[in-house]
């Protein structure tokens, strides 16, 4: 693509914002225009997710915009982060607008929270009711318990578990690897939620059981808050400071079973079939190989194993040997989710892994990796993007 | 016993009524043969809309399984801990599916898996899939 992220705005992580989700979806908006140097009025693209409370209206009228020649909206959450991005992009290519704002807001702790069977059930008498036509909490899947999710995670756990044979203590290592070295990385970030709180590799092994084989450490946090991103063309970007970030590739790949939530596809060990690497390496023009630093969307810890095998990174089933070994730690071969993650820094729906990875790419991030030149976000391939320095 | 159910418009469904008359039927092409889930308009294999429903043999093998322990609904606070599965039917379709309340097995991906379907009432029942031999089928 010829596009470039030029502005983050957003606003604090937090478990109670004390404010409306449209309060929130403009202060972070305000907050990217003025980190691109750009003027509100600036603004002629939206690109929000279906599930945000707010809507474009809003937006358009709160702002008092002058005009805005472009919105799209985006399925699935944070399925779509780097698809959001491709779409903002392409409405750029295509001229449809010339700059978009692509944000979220959610108050995901003090309102809805996606980890609670309230979102998908009714309480009908002594029961239960699922009105879902599709996961999570559908009708063919609530009915036995499934119904956010942190479960299907830990179906896509137990599953790559017996594949690959890896018995409770290594897999334990595994995971353990993720959670842990992104606490490390949450630890030195101010931003982070859990930048206080230490974890060790002992702690995490003593942590509770959510549903196993997941523990409580492997879980991302719930978050209140907001983020928004600033995209404009490659040609604009340059005028602009010097802290655009280019989108080299971005694009969406999903195939029958893979959305919403990933229970029908052929394979639940891994979450992405070749095609969606070669079709994003391929639009970047580069190999998993040139990439220096990962923002793997981190739902639960699982995440990140899975993607780096899907992706190339490392070989099927070599994630235990890669994270049991720092291997996505600072300093490794491939820094992963340098921010904490979802996990240990806050949810903001995929906006800030990739956030992470324009800072990385700007060089100002609190956990750098030294000359990182590439970086690589996905949410389990449904929707990953290649950035460049620009 | 489960607490959850679907609302009465899909049970009233031809999945859910098979189901409550005893039987596991999974929606298949009339021209093809192929089976799929969840039940559609349309066969995905060869896009004929020329569907129906035919009884499952109710031989599976278990693709994942995870034990929920923590309860996501205050109702569900009885029922933790309780075992969700996937099952991967020999007619080429995935289910949700779980361990009926009560039941205990030693879980192994990969193993076979019979149906056995649990009624709760009149309208509604559930298919689950236990190990061969465990009373299943
Ligand atoms: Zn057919």
């Amino acid at each position: 693509m010829k596009t470039s992220i030029v502005g983050l705005g957003q606003t604090e992580f937090s478990k109670n914002s004390g404010r409306s989700e449209l309060k929130l979806a403009l202060e972070a908006i305000l907050g990217a225009l003025e980190d691109a140097g750009l003027e509100v009025n600036d603004i002629d693209g939206l690109v929000r997710y279906t599930w945000d409370n707010t809507s474009e209206a809003a937006i358009v009228n709160a702002l008092g915009l002058p005009s805005l020649s472009y919105y799209g909206e985006t399925e699935f959450g944070g399925v779509n982060c780097c698809g959001a991005v491709a779409q903002a992009s392409a409405a750029i290519e295509a001229g449809l607008a010339n700059c978009v704002v692509f944000y979220r807001a959610l108050n995901a702790r003090s309102g809805v929270r996606f980890g609670r069977g309230e979102r998908v059930l009714a309480e009908e008498g002594d029961w239960l009711v699922s009105r879902q036509p599709e996961p999570p909490g559908d009708i063919y899947s609530a009915p036995f318990g499934l119904l956010v999710p942190g479960q299907h995670h830990a179906l896509y756990a137990q599953s790559y578990m017996g594949h690959y044979g890896l018995d409770e203590e290594r897999f334990t290592d595994m995971l353990g690897g993720v959670a842990v070295t992104q606490r490390g990385y949450a630890n030195r970030n101010p931003r982070a939620l859990l930048k206080d709180k230490s974890l060790s590799l002992d702690d995490y092994r003593a942590g509770r059981v959510i549903t196993h084989p997941l523990r409580i450490y492997d879980y991302c946090l719930e978050t209140d808050g907001a983020m928004a991103m600033v995209i404009v063309s490659q040609e604009k970007a340059r005028e602009l400071s010097g802290k655009a970030v280019d989108v080299l590739a971005a694009g969406q790949y999903i195939f029958p079973g893979s959305v919403p939530m990933y229970l029908y596809a052929e394979k639940t060990y891994s979450l992405a079939p070749e095609g969606a690497a070669q079709q994003l390496f391929g639009r970047a023009g580069l190999s998993a190989s040139d990439i220096d630093v990962a923002m793997i969307y981190d739902a639960t810890s699982m995440m990140v194993p899975i993607a780096l095998e899907d992706f190339g990174f490392i070989g099927r089933g070599e994630a235990a040997d890669f994270l049991s070994s720092g291997g996505n730690g600072p300093g490794g071969p491939l820094p992963v989710n340098t921010h904490g993650g979802l996990l240990s820094e806050g949810y903001f729906h995929g906006l800030n892994t990739i956030a992470e990875g324009v800072r990385q790419l700007r060089g100002d991030s609190h956990n750098q990796v030294e000359g990182a030149e590439t970086a690589f976000v996905t949410l389990r391939g449904a929707s990953s993007m290649v950035l460049g320095r620009a | 016993m489960t607490v959850i159910r679907p609302s009465d418009e899909y049970l009233e469904q031809p999945y859910y009524r098979h189901l409550a008359e005893g039987t596991l039927h999974l929606n298949c092409c009339n021209d093809c043969g192929a089976a799929h889930h969840p039940p559609s308009p349309i066969c995905p294999k060869c896009r004929s809309f020329n569907t129906g429903w035919k009884p499952a043999s109710g031989r599976a093998t278990l693709n994942s399984f995870a034990e929920a322990r923590h309860a996501v609904h205050p109702m569900l606070g009885p029922k933790v801990p309780y075992v969700i599965t996937l099952v991967d039917l020999e007619e080429g379709v995935r289910l949700v599916s779980g361990i009926p309340e009560g039941m205990r097995f030693d879980l192994k991906v990969g193993m076979p898996l019979e149906c056995k379907v649990i009624r709760f009432d009149e309208a509604f029942a559930l298919p689950y899939f236990l190990p061969v031999g465990e009373g299943g089928a």
